[in-house]
């Protein structure tokens, strides 16, 4: 018998009589998206996601039930089906609850695998968990010390009573590696004979250089500063950031073959023209290197200093200039580390001034707790009137009683003078921590309105062709480290897309993510305590520059690592929906859904089901039917239906090979086969759309 | 002289069996040679319980007879031998029957449908004597062809197609099955019929059996109508006794037998292939479709799957001949239609009409109008899965192309008569809330798709709505229509579609002014007292729930809206209509 022609897509298919649609099409390599089809099982035409549009047709046809007739003229991409498609999964997505990535990975500004790593130290396989990290971070253990950790911030564990230590294991996984004898190298792939300049040695350069390096692009790096590490060298403490962990961190990213020539300003020791004529691409990665101004009277007088040059010339073991008694202003990480600096460098009195209370102020809780520990006095609702001077030298400051207003722009409230009430203190030395500015100097690059470098948000190009820019010194301004690292790990990826002749901006995934759960939904958790680390007392602290906090021991790591809820899903790289999802661009936000949370997540002996993330595509049920017991079956009708089992026949234990088939042929979370002790340690590596 | 009374579901609900009772013991001795029968439903379920006295002459039409009235009645025409004149059905009332062409209907109300002989007597079983004697399963399906019949469960397929594809199709057992799963909110016209006139429905399956040639029937018939399951058991007995169900019936080679299967009680398990599932004792959800059930159907073997009424009439066309029944209705329907009349009409009860006949005729001549003498808004047809005519087209012949055009269907034959009060917003969610709460689960579209149109509807007629929630909703209906399996999903869109194109202005003013125009929308109305009219009277204020009115005495009083429920218990209060709603 000869074949049955058909078109798809305008493509000519010879067909066998019976074949259907979605058979055909596969055939020839025309993929129809389809969640509720699966060869193994009988067809069911539930999920209307198959749906084609055949010409004469006045409806759409399902492609995974109709059978092809001779001439039959198909077209799987029409707008019509196209929509009715996207329709389906959006009202999927509309009913769908849960986390595809965990929240601290969603939370984290360089999208660490935080989940994948906390449970792999759970396991034990620190190798594994430090190349996850890697994939993201290549400084872990001085962004583990570093880090203000959005994650911990938005860690789920807190609602049973404390966030996961997560920067704390990034350290300790990082630390264990920096400890062996053959530190982790990434695998390189065949160098590609291009060349990549970066201008900047702070985490975001040393990060493109890293990827880069990883692709098989060489990648030079030029630093201003005598050695490389930006202000993870030159802004942070030594007993907060050890300088022998950051150069063992940067030696290894120079072992991948990355260049870095310091103490050479471009701009000035080389321009930047001869970058763009000798290199395929460059990347800026300046940083924000001046302090902002305090913008009241005095403050040219001798003893005013800036706080990130006063941090940098502490660590250089320069003259500070600090006298007996200082003042730090501002509330930020920096004011900490710039009055707790101040200590350790013998000051008598250090006081922090800050214009807000205590809990409006940006800085960890744990760096402002320490530096009162260590004997810094905090002085709230004070903003500087003027300096005072004594023979153009700093003598003493006035302040400004404030107290709380209306919030502003940023949810906190703003603080107002309280009329007439002042105060002043004698001082011989201030510090300006209130901000750094970036300074683009030698740069032909368009800055924006507040001087910063423009960078595109999806591409991070400069106004030049071939010229990105990251970090501190782009757009909106400084960030915290890891978003630096965020920044170019991305553009790491768009510049070796750039490089291969074909520049893919970045994209915003689709993600599903809840935000219903609340204490209650923890209720009956055990509590544990999360890890503390060691800290040396401050009275010993105070007095030199030994780093404050040790890392945690392997038996603390396992046990802080166990604690992890899992809270990404664990069928996030092969689910289809999501895979779907984003391909479709979904936005199921537009209905304004009712939440709809079905009670009852079941266990079934081998499997565990979360009917919250169950499409209702039957697979599951008919798999059990046809190739089992039939032990799963549906409940309810309509928008209440559920997948349940029924054991009725038999014990729950005579069908783990069915249950497990079951979980296998689930295109999502919903069913999935239980891991016995372990954690799950999903790589949820992060899709980008073709 | 004999003595009928309406014992249909309706009628029993209005208390029938009390006045039959009375009936009974006012008769007396008399009782032996005065019979006092049970007949269904008649139609005129604003008249029930209702008692007809059939006198040589005459035929008397009493309404909402309660036991005094029966006694009356019975003592009127014993002694006087003239009616009890105050009790009858007034004349008009009796245009709601003479307007009507009875087909399927014919015996309803007229015979009593728990004996045999009383269908007999009305030329029951003569039509599948004949096809039994006279004519070839070919010739049966040639003259359901000339007959134009279309199927009655709401799709109008024709029937003799169904019928001839199930004959020609292979296989040593057939089935045929009748639908009476009967769903849509307020329909009652195969429960009627089948608490009416059992008979006529079998008969028609028998002829349907034979034409296929299936041995086996099956009344798939909704759990709630124990009545017509009652009845359909008397007759199916009474027709085994009398060798119309059996072996060699009519001594001829055709074998045929019924059954009865109680529904699972869900609206889908209407649908054909959902009902047959359910008959399987599989869960009621749809099949794909082909293979069509005349292919596969129950048990995987070919069967033919009726509407009652379609059933219904097949005896009256294989006894008057196709022709006649072609004779009526229009170009492409034929025949006749019964319609259940409800809302805001007058008469409201079960119509019988040719196809062709007008809505404003429907309405009007048989409905009698409008209540209360409101203005018509528009008629709902075609219930859950249907849509709205405006008032604008009322003129509209009530045929399955017209009623399609117009933007409604046919559907099983309900008809609600809307006036200024209804709203149409909130008619749409009540259909949606019915489909939503009835789709089996199976379709995305479907299943999640009625959800959210519901939560966009629920939203608007609580004074929520949003811009773009009317474009969402027809984004989504029609989304729905594309996607879903079924015909529920694939219509359950179209009461919000239609009212969306018919009475979109309605939309706008409950999303845009938070104002419902028909004041049906509770938290869209607002209370006030006219200061001119308010006599200070303090009704209102006493049954204010909410303690949200005040004012002195005999001044005018004034309602605070931060506190009004919206009860509207003012209003009835008011006897000087002061209190004004918007
Ligand atoms: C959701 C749904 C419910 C239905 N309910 C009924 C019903 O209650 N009675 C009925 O006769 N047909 C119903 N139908 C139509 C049947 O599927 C089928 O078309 C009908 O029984 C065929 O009979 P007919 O050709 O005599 O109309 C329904 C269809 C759908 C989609
Ligand atoms: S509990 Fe684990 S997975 Fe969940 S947010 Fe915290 S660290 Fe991430
Ligand atoms: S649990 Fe079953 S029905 Fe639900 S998504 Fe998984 S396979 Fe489909
Ligand atoms: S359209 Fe609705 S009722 Fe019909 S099969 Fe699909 S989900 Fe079920």
């Amino acid at each position: 018998m000869s074949g049955i022609n058909v078109t798809i897509d305008e493509k000519n298919c010879v067909a066998n009589s019976g074949e259907t649609i979605l058979s055909v099409a596969k055939r020839y390599d025309i993929e129809i998206p389809t969640l509720c089809f699966h060869p193994s099982v009988s067809v069911y035409g539930a999920c209307g996601i198959c749906l084609v549009e055949v010409e004469g047709n006045k409806k759409l046809l399902r492609a995974c039930a109709t059978e092809v007739w001779e001439g039959m003229k198909v077209h799987t991409k029409s707008e019509r089906a196209e929509k009715a498609r996207k329709l389906a999964l959006e009202l999927l997505f509309s009913d769908h609850t849960g986390d595809c990535l965990p929240p601290c990975m969603n939370a984290c500004p360089a999208h660490t695998h935080c989940q994948g790593y906390v449970g792999l130290i759970a396991d034990g396989e620190y190798d594994a968990a430090l190349a996850l990290i890697k994939e993201q971070i290549p400084l872990p253990a001085s962004i583990g010390r570093v880090c203000p950790h959005p994650c911990e911030s938005a860690c789920r564990r807190k609602l049973a009573e404390e966030a996961i230590s997560i920067a704390a294991l990034k350290s300790f996984a990082a630390d264990w590696d920096l400890g062996r004898e053959e530190s982790y190298l990434p695998e390189k792939q065949p160098p590609t004979g291009k060349r990549v300049a970066i201008v900047g040695a702070g985490p975001a350069g040393l990060t493109m250089a890293y990827y880069l390096a990883i692709k098989g692009h060489s990648a030079d790096i030029y630093e201003a500063m005598p050695q490389a590490g930006g202000m993870l060298r030159y802004g942070i403490p030594e007993y907060r950031l050890p300088k022998a962990v950051l150069d063992r961190e940067i030696a290894l990213i120079e072992k991948l073959g990355v260049k870095i020539r310091c103490n050479v300003k471009i701009g000035k020791d080389i321009a930047f023209e001869s970058l763009e004529k000798e290199y395929d691409a460059v990347y800026l990665a300046i940083g924000a290197w001046q302090s902002a101004p305090l913008r009241c009277e005095g403050e040219q007088a001798e003893g005013v200093l800036g706080g990130i040059d006063f941090l940098r010339r502490a660590v250089q073991d320069q003259p500070t200039s600090m006298g007996r008694r200082v003042a730090v202003i501002g509330g930020g990480n920096t004011a900490m580390d710039a009055c707790r600096t101040a200590i350790r460098l013998g000051a008598e009195k250090v006081y922090v001034l800050y214009r807000r209370t205590r809990s409006e102020m940006p800085a960890e809780d744990i760096e402002i707790v320490e530096a009162m520990e260590e004997g810094v006095e905090f002085k709230f609702l004070v903003a500087p009137i003027r300096i005072l001077t004594e023979n153009g030298h700093v003598a003493g400051i006035e302040l400004q009683q404030m107290e709380l207003g209306e919030p502003d722009d940023s949810g906190r409230r703003r603080p107002v003078p309280v009329e007439g009430k002042t105060e002043t203190l004698a001082l011989d030395t201030v510090i300006a921590a209130i901000g750094q500015k970036v300074v683009a100097e030698g740069l032909p690059v368009k800055l924006t309105d507040w001087n910063t470098i423009a960078a595109d948000a999806h591409t991070y190009l400069t106004d030049r062709k071939g010229v990105f820019a990251g970090g501190d010194g782009i757009n909106r301004g400084p960030g915290i480290a890891v978003e630096s690292i965020g920044h170019a790990r991305e553009c790491a990826d768009i510049i070796d897309s750039y490089l291969n002749g074909d520049l893919i901006p970045r994209t915003e995934q689709y993600l599903v993510k809840r935000d219903d759960l609340t204490a209650a939904d923890f209720a009956d958790r055990e509590k544990l305590p999360r890890v503390r680390r060691n800290v040396i007392p401050p009275e010993i602290r105070r007095t030199n520059f030994e780093e404050v906090a040790s890392t945690i021991t392997e038996e603390q790591a396992k046990a802080e690592a166990a604690r992890c809820l899992e809270c990404g899903c664990a069928d996030y790289g092969e689910c289809d929906l999501i895979k779907y999802g984003q391909r479709f661009d979904v936005r199921p936000d537009r209905f304004g859904a009712e939440p709809h949370r079905r009670n009852g997540a079941d266990d079934m002996v081998n499997v565990h089901h979360n009917p919250d993330k169950c499409v209702l595509c039957g697979l599951c049920v008919r798999y059990s039917d046809e190739h089992g017991d039939g032990s799963l079956g549906l409940i309810g009708r309509g928008f209440d239906t559920q997948v349940r089992p029924d054991y009725s026949l038999s014990k729950p234990e005579d069908h783990l090979e069915e249950l497990k088939g079951c979980a296998e042929i689930c295109p999502t979370g919903a069913l999935i086969e239980k891991t016995t002790g372990k954690k799950v340690n999903t790589v949820m590596r992060r899709q980008f759309v073709k | 002289m004999r003595f009928t009374v309406g014992m249909g579901s309706c009628g029993i609900a209005a208390g029938a069996q009390k006045t039959l009772d009375a009936l009974k013991k006012a008769l007396g001795e008399r009782s032996s040679d005065i019979p006092v029968g049970q007949v269904g439903c008649i139609g005129m379920c604003f008249n029930e319980p209702i008692v007809e006295v059939i006198t040589d002459t005459e035929h008397y039409y009493y309404s909402k007879v309660n036991e005094e009235m029966a006694e009356e009645i019975v003592a009127s025409h014993l002694k006087d031998g003239l009616p009890a004149e105050s009790y009858l059905i007034p004349e008009e009332d009796m245009d709601f029957l003479k307007k009507q062409t009875r087909v399927a209907l014919r015996n309803c109300g007229v015979i009593d449908p728990e004996k045999i002989e009383s269908y007999r007597e009305r030329g029951g079983y003569e039509a599948i004597t004949k096809v039994l004697k006279t004519m070839s399963p070919a010739e049966v399906v040639g003259e359901v062809k000339i007959s134009g019949l279309r199927g009655r469960g709401g799709a109008g397929f024709p029937t003799w197609f169904k019928w001839d594809a199930a004959a020609k199709s292979e296989g040593d057992e057939k089935y045929v099955i009748c639908n009476a799963d009967e769903g849509d909110p307020g329909a009652f016209m195969d429960r009627s019929l089948l608490e009416g006139d059992p008979h006529a429905v079998m008969e028609g399956m028998m002829i349907a059996a034979y034409a296929i040639g299936a041995a086996k029937g099956v009344f798939y018939v909704r759990a709630e109508y124990p009545l017509a399951i009652k009845r359909l058991e008397k007759a199916i007995k009474q027709a085994r006794t009398a060798g119309f169900l059996g072996e060699h019936i009519l001594g001829t080679d055709f074998s045929f037998d019924l059954e009865i299967k109680a529904g699972a009680g869900a609206f889908v398990c209407g649908e054909e292939t959902a009902l047959i599932a359910s008959l399987e004792g599989e869960r009621g959800m749809p099949r794909l479709k082909p293979p069509f059930p005349a292919q596969k159907g129950y048990w995987q073997k070919p069967s033919n799957i009726n509407n009652v009424e379609t059933y219904g009439n097949i005896p009256w066309i294989f006894r008057e001949g196709g022709e006649a029944f072609a004779a009526m209705g229009t170009e492409n329907s034929k025949g006749t239609k019964v319609f259940a009349l409800a809302g805001k009409v007058k008469r409201g009860g079960l119509a019988e009409v040719p196809m062709g006949m007008t809505i404003r005729e429907i309405i009007y001549d048989i409905g009698g109008g409008i209540k209360d003498d409101k203005a018509l808004k528009g008629v709902q047809m075609g219930g859950p899965s249907g849509g709205c005519i405006p008032e604008r087209l009322i003129d509209t012949p009530v045929d399955y192309e017209n009623i399609t055009a117009a933007g409604a269907i046919m559907g099983s034959g309900g008809m609600i008569v809307m006036d200024e009060t209804t709203c149409m917003v909130d008619m749409a969610r009540f259909f949606m809330d019915f489909t939503q709460k009835e789709s089996c689960g199976k379709c995305v579209h479907c299943r999640i798709g009625t959800k959210r149109m519901l939560e966009i509807l629920d939203r608007i007629v609580n004074g929520e709505g949003r811009d773009g929630d009317i474009e969402l909703l027809e984004e989504l209906g029609r989304g729905i229509i594309d996607g879903s399996l079924c015909g529920l999903g694939q219509s359950a869109p179209n009461p919000a579609l239609s009212t969306i194109a018919q009475f979109r202005e309605e939309y706008d003013a409950h999303i845009r002014d938070k104002k419902c125009p028909a004041h049906k929308c509770k938290p869209l109305l607002t209370y006030a007292i006219d200061p001119e009219k308010c006599t200070g009277c303090n009704a209102c204020a006493k049954k204010c729930p909410a303690e949200a009115i005040h004012g002195e005495k005999k001044k005018p009083h004034e309602i605070d809206a931060a506190f009004c429920v919206k009860c509207g218990s003012c209003e009835s209060a008011c006897r000087f209509g002061a209190v004004l709603v918007d």
